[in-house]
């Protein structure tokens, strides 16, 4: 069964519903191995979502044809 | 009779004009009253009475004076008004003409405050189905604020601390004054305008109610029911409530609060993800452990005599599997950061400098081979032409004749080979390895046999 994960909600709850049907109990060695296999790579890709970090601020300005342009934001030095 | 004639007759409009002007004399007056019959006209003037218990007075308030009224008047309100008495000829009807009008007990922001929130509230403006939830793990913030303002500093403070992995993009726009709640809104809109936003931060620092004004203002409150990202509104302090506080998906307290909204949730989400994945592996243990005992329990029954060779297939199949999982257990563990390490240990090991060097080596080693073959060959070709040329040579006439040998050719010029083919007197010309002999043939002589 392929995954399919593109946002980290989404991964968390497939995550929480296969350790919740793993902790139920009643499946094949196989099917465990299965879900057990989906979980770990959930939980990798959930991880990697939490450490994935942008640390970024930026303020927008507004260019002289109109468009919104994103500079670095110094905090206290622009004027008003 | 002659009372009759002394008696001082009026028209109705100059007894009217009389009494306007006597009223007039008042000048400015205060008059408090509750206000009743309120029409607001198309022209926008606003006509109404002002009441109380025992007598009512009608009221004018004209375009050009109500125009910066803040709150709106309406039946019921009671006011305090300033203006002057007048009569409005065509009716007879004595009115007051007010310049001035501010409501009683509350301030008038406060009114308007109350007015408008009421009248989004019965639009459904603040209805909680409408409210969106927050992303669980925002990753790009839109602030709507003053970029000099205290509230940005107090967020990006807050964030830093939190060591929070957040790209904040600020639309400057003024919190405060003429303008300020246009801007506000314009900001909420644009985020809306584009797909990368996951949450909108409206906000500024504290202040009075009149600073925190552009925030109850309907544009604003609008623009933030119709954003589709979800809005946090963060004004002012914990005790200040906005119109926007109303509308927002989710109110902060403090702009410092909005901050620790959208970056708090990471930590308890990471230890989320590690509390499910130690459940993971605890499960997949007991299953293997439930599992196993089973299988000791089968071993220990009667049946295991009797179908030994089944049990040994079950029990193969149970380690495979086993195996199978404790495999990709550590496979998993240990999967990526190996990976990458053994990368990184294959980029090291191949040094560029080195290849370009043995490859250099042979090219120069085929250049010196190519000369020298060349060369080889060369002086192969000379030795054969030396050699033919010498064979040449000794096939020469001109050798032949240099040992002493001549040719003799006749009349017209062909080698005579036989002594028969001239007679007597015929001309030969003899070639000798230098120089000619004309000759004259004296005699012929046959060799015996020819």
């Amino acid at each position: 069964m392929e995954l399919k994960v593109k946002d980290f909600e989404s991964a968390l709850k497939s995550l929480e519903e296969i350790v919740s049907q793993l902790e139920g109990g009643d499946l094949t060695l196989d099917r465990a191995l299965e879900l057990f296999e989906q979980g770990v790579k959930l939980s990798r890709f959930c991880s990697d979502k939490l450490e994935e970090a942008e640390r970024k601020v930026e303020v927008l300005t507004r260019a002289a044809d109109g468009t919104m342009k994103e500079t670095p934001f110094t905090p206290g030095v622009e004027g008003e | 009779m002659n009372l009759f004639d002394q008696r001082k007759i009026y028209t109705v409009l100059e007894i009217t004009s009389e009494i306007k002007h006597a009223l007039e004399k008042f000048g400015i007056v205060w008059i408090q009253g509750e206000i009743s019959n309120f029409k607001h006209h198309t022209s926008g003037h606003i006509y109404f009475s002002l009441k109380d218990d025992r007598a009512q007075i009608k009221a004018a308030f004209f375009r050009n004076n109500n125009l910066y009224l803040k709150f709106r008047p309406e039946d019921g309100i009671e006011v305090l008004v300033r203006g002057r008495l007048s009569v409005y000829e065509p009716r007879g009807d004595y009115q007051v003409i007010v310049e001035y009008m501010e409501p009683k007990g509350l301030g008038s922001l406060q009114l308007a405050f109350e007015q408008l929130k009421e009248k989004l509230r019965k639009e459904g403006l603040f209805d909680e189905a409408h409210k969106v939830a927050l992303p669980l793990l925002p990753r790009k913030i839109g602030v709507v604020t003053s970029p000099t303002g205290a509230a940005i500093q107090d967020m990006l403070r807050i964030l830093k601390r939190r060591n929070a992995s957040l790209h904040i993009l600020i639309f400057p726009a003024r919190v405060q004054g003429t303008g300020a709640a246009e801007e506000i809104a314009a900001g909420v809109q644009y985020f809306n305008s584009r797909d990368d936003i996951d949450v909108i931060i409206v906000g500024r620092g504290g202040g009075s109610i009149e600073d925190l004004w552009a925030f109850n203002e309907e544009v604003v409150a609008r623009a933030i029911y119709g954003s589709e990202v979800p809005v946090i509104s963060a004004v002012g302090h914990e005790v200040d409530f906005t119109i926007a506080d109303f509308v927002a998906d989710l109110r902060a307290p403090t702009p410092s609060a909005a901050a620790e909204m959208v970056s708090g949730a990471r930590d308890e989400l990471l230890s989320a993800v590690q509390s499910l994945f130690g459940r993971l592996f605890q499960s997949a243990r007991l299953l293997i452990e439930k599992r196993r005992s089973a299988l000791e329990r089968l071993a220990r029954s009667r049946g295991f005599y009797a179908a030994p060779n089944m049990i040994r297939a079950l029990e193969q199949r149970f380690d495979e599997a086993t195996l199978r999982m404790q495999q990709a257990m550590a496979r998993f563990t240990t999967s990526l950061r190996h990976r990458e390490r053994l990368a990184k240990a294959r980029l090291a090991g191949i040094d560029l400098r080195m290849l370009i060097r043995g490859k250099t080596e042979r090219l120069s080693r085929s250049r010196q081979l190519l000369a020298v073959n060349l060369r080889a060959g060369l002086q192969r070709r000379r030795s054969r032409l030396e050699v033919a040329a010498g064979r040449l040579d000794a096939l020469s006439p001109l050798a032949i004749l240099a040992r002493g040998y001549a040719i003799c050719r006749d009349a017209h010029g062909v080698v005579v080979r036989c002594a028969g083919n001239l007679r007597a007197g015929e001309g030969v010309r003899v070639t000798l390895a230098k120089g000619e002999l004309d000759c004259r043939v004296e005699g012929v002589r046959l060799q015996p046999g020819d």
